[in-house]
């Protein structure tokens, strides 16, 4: 029964990274270099999870199984007095939009919410066969 | 005489459903963590199948005088159940039905604690010849 908060641990962590990734995106959301300094948009980064808990597959959990780099082309943008801007004057921005990182911000935190309530259930439900010896 | 006294009432019938109860959280703890995994079937253990095995067992002990059937190998079966929505990513979810689900395994669990408190007062008051 112990294992149950275990498993919640593990959700509560795939989550997180989660919802890390997305506050990652959306910081970069207008960076047009790379870390060494060349002109590259930042690309969207996703979380993808897998079943069975880090480490160890065969107990029950979740993991992150990749933080996987969105190949979707960046968003030019028509900015000619840009220095970044290319013969053209458009911009190339990172391949993010707002609204799809806060909607999946919105279900990782949700979800998070849940593995939270789970784990306090199973806790009292824990606590309550112990009233039983004691 | 423990093993018979134990036998003779609800005991063990309340002990396999805390087994059951406890299994079924477990399940569909590992549902809620894995709800944003591609690909992830849904886990369940049937309540009404359990019951209705255990109310077969009771129907037999009922039949066969008290203490003469074991409770001991009931297992309730590991099922996929085809409900909430098939997403494109191929997991079926449904948090709403998951949330429902673990809150009434809790409150089993916890009334079926309550049961078993109350027998184990009850044969510890009879075996203390007086009130706890």
């Amino acid at each position: 029964m112990f294992d149950v908060l275990d498993m919640g641990a593990s959700g509560l962590t795939a989550q997180r990274t989660r919802l890390d990734t997305i506050a990652e995106n959306l910081a970069n959301v207008y960076t047009t270099h790379n870390a060494k300094g060349e002109k590259e948009p930042f690309r969207r980064r996703f979380v993808v999870l897998g079943p069975g808990r880090a480490g160890d597959p065969q107990k029950s959990g979740v993991h992150v199984q990749k933080i996987g780099l969105d190949p979707s082309p960046p968003i030019p943008k028509y900015e000619p007095g840009n220095p970044d801007a290319d013969a053209n004057g458009f911009v190339n921005y990172p391949n993010i939009d707002m609204s799809i990182e806060y909607i999946n911000a919105l279900e990782a935190s949700r979800a998070y919410e849940a593995n939270v309530t789970m784990m306090e259930v199973s806790k009292s439900m824990i606590n309550s066969s112990l009233r039983l010896i004691a | 005489m423990f093993e018979r006294l134990l036998n003779q009432t609800n005991a063990p019938v309340l002990e396999r459903m805390l087994k059951f109860t406890a299994a079924r959280q477990k399940l569909l703890a590992e549902n809620v963590v894995n709800v944003s995994t591609p690909g992830y079937r849904q886990k369940d253990l049937s309540l009404e199948k359990f019951q209705g095995m255990l109310r077969e067992r009771v129907e037999q002990r009922d039949h066969n005088g008290l203490g003469s059937t074991s409770f001991d190998d009931l297992e309730a079966q590991l099922e996929n159940p085809q409900r909430g929505m098939l997403f494109h990513d191929g997991a079926n979810r449904s948090m709403e039905q998951l949330m429902t689900d673990q809150a009434k395994n809790a409150l089993m669990h916890n009334f079926v604690i309550e049961l078993l408190r109350k027998q184990f007062q009850t044969m510890e008051m009879a075996l203390k010849d007086r009130p706890v």
